[in-house]
């Protein structure tokens, strides 16, 4: 080394000399921001060392926190998974159970709206086998006091009838079944027709002339007249209408979600619905509100309500939810 | 080569080595860089030669001592960036540097004497000068040196051939062995 050193001394002085003065010129010459050349060099010199260091460092801790921490990572994953598991279970159960007390609240809120109409609640248990039938089945029957033609509601608007009663369970006859037909009227007009089930998931009205004037929305309500429905509850709204020969034919959006029902209410009688006293108020002071076929200028409000509709120009509100929940906490659910 | 003798005081045999009076490289140093700076005052014809570069190679290339030509060149150069008014130390002193090395380890291979040589050694040399400057600035400066040019052309022509004088004049300071 020192001979190697020795034979190219002027090389190694020359290199000496020439670096020396570079380093002084590094000194003197200052480049962007007034940083001299020397301390530009030394960060460029120096910084990727930095950055290989923390590059080793993070990969080490990497390989340490990555690997060899992770001993235990897989018996901890299993155990995680199983509580995610469990978790979700307990959480599909919370949300069913909110959903039914939900249910359950708006069923009695119907009860206590109208305490005079004897009725019972039930629980929709299957449906029909048949895809062309619209039926489904409910877990009320002749020990319940459940006969056949009785109506079966939700306080939203009508379902259907029963047409089969077991010891247990009754068989409900939807009405957009093809062999359903439900005595029905315009809430606003008090024109009268049938509501009849086609197989297809919207019933019809059927026997309403061409000359009657209808507007997408208009309700319709139970006219009383097939002894089933107590008169003045909400079938639905007109859905579509157009001229038929000889009589309009228009669609029905049922005003129940006939295709999600889950709970029910079964009339026991034909009992009409008395209305309440706030709306006996109403209906006094109005006197064209009980006249039958008495029109408004107004449309009707949208059929949000118990499904009953007392006066024709005007639905029953929903009580708030709040309240409804609060009176659910005090009394059983009628006749569950 | 008739100037070519074996001295025997050089390590290297069939070299001849010119020494000079004492004080004669100094002072022919300081006496370059004084003309070079007293002739600038009288025009821009001065920068047509570069008198320092010319001591540099002439005694580099008759010590024949590369460590002796690198010290040479490198002290002539920093005085020649001392004495300018922009110039970071060190500029033509890296350049004269490396100038003053390579002359000394040509002047033992080739022959500097004849004035024809030494016009084509002067004229490589003074290219070999400026690239080195040029690199220097644009690498510390980042200032864009041209490598060459017409003008860097003609300086050089000039520079050599009045180098080939100087030279001549320069060999009456050796001292007889």
């Amino acid at each position: 080394m020192i001979d190697t050193f020795s034979r190219h001394r002027p090389l190694a002085l020359l290199a000496g000399v020439v670096l020396a003065q570079v380093l002084l010129l590094a000194f003197q010459i200052r480049r962007e921001n007034n940083v001299r050349l020397i301390r530009y060099w030394a960060v460029e010199l120096m910084t990727p060392l930095e950055r290989a260091g923390t590059w080793t460092f993070s990969h080490v801790g990497g390989v340490w926190t990555g690997y060899v921490g992770l001993r235990n990572t897989r018996a901890d994953n299993e155990r995680l998974h199983n509580e995610v598991n469990t978790l979700r279970l307990r959480n599909r159960e919370l949300e069913s159970q909110s959903a039914e007390a939900q249910r359950l609240v708006t069923l009695l809120n119907f009860h206590d709206a109208h305490p005079e109409a004897p009725m019972l609640a039930a629980q929709v248990i299957g449906a029909s086998a048949d895809p062309t039938s619209h039926t489904l089945f409910i877990n009320r029957g002749e020990r319940d006091r459940v006969r056949r033609n009785m109506g079966v509601i939700t306080p939203d608007g009508v379902v259907g009838k029963i047409v089969e009663v077991f010891p247990s369970t009754a068989q409900v006859l939807l009405i957009n079944d093809k062999d359903s037909g439900v005595g029905a009227l315009f809430a606003t007009s008090r024109t009268h027709g049938v509501v009849k089930g086609g197989g297809d998931p919207e019933p019809r009205m059927e026997y309403v002339i061409n000359e009657e004037k209808l507007q997408f929305g208009d309700a319709i309500v139970t006219s009383g007249e097939d002894r089933i429905f107590p008169k003045d509850l909400l079938i639905g709204t007109v859905d579509a209408a157009k001229p038929g020969n000889p009589f309009q034919v228009i669609s029905v959006r049922p005003a129940a979600r006939l295709d999600r029902l889950e709970d029910v209410i079964v009339l026991l009688s034909q009992q009409e619905f008395a209305p309440k006293k706030s709306e006996e108020a109403s209906a006094t002071s109005d006197p064209t509100a009980t006249q039958p076929g008495a029109q408004t200028a107004q449309p009707p409000a949208p059929p949000k309500s118990s499904g009953v509709v007392s006066d024709p120009n005007k639905f029953k509100p929903a009580p708030a939810p709040a309240q409804a929940a609060a009176r659910a906490s005090k009394p059983p659910v009628p006749q569950r | 080569m008739a100037y070519m003798a074996n001295l025997g005081a050089h390590s290297e045999p069939n070299i001849e080595v010119h020494k000079f009076y004492s004080g004669t490289i100094i002072g022919t140093a300081l006496l370059s860089l004084v003309f070079q700076a007293f002739l600038h005052k009288y025009g821009r014809w001065s920068e047509l030669i570069d008198l320092p570069l010319l001591v540099t190679i002439y005694f580099g290339v008759s010590r024949r001592n590369p460590v002796s030509g690198l010290f040479l060149g490198g002290a002539i150069g920093i005085l020649q960036d001392a004495l300018s008014h922009d110039n970071p130390i060190g500029m033509y002193g890296i350049a004269k540097t490396i100038v003053g090395y390579l002359a000394s380890s040509v002047g033992g291979r080739i022959d500097t004497e004849h004035p024809l040589s030494r016009f084509g050694l002067i004229f490589l040399f003074f290219h070999f000068h400026q690239a080195i400057l040029a690199v220097t600035q644009r690498v510390l400066l980042n200032h864009s040196a041209p490598l060459f040019t017409v003008r860097l052309l003609i300086d050089s022509l000039v520079t050599a051939a009045f180098g080939v004088i100087l030279f001549a004049l320069l060999d009456r300071l050796r001292r007889s062995s």
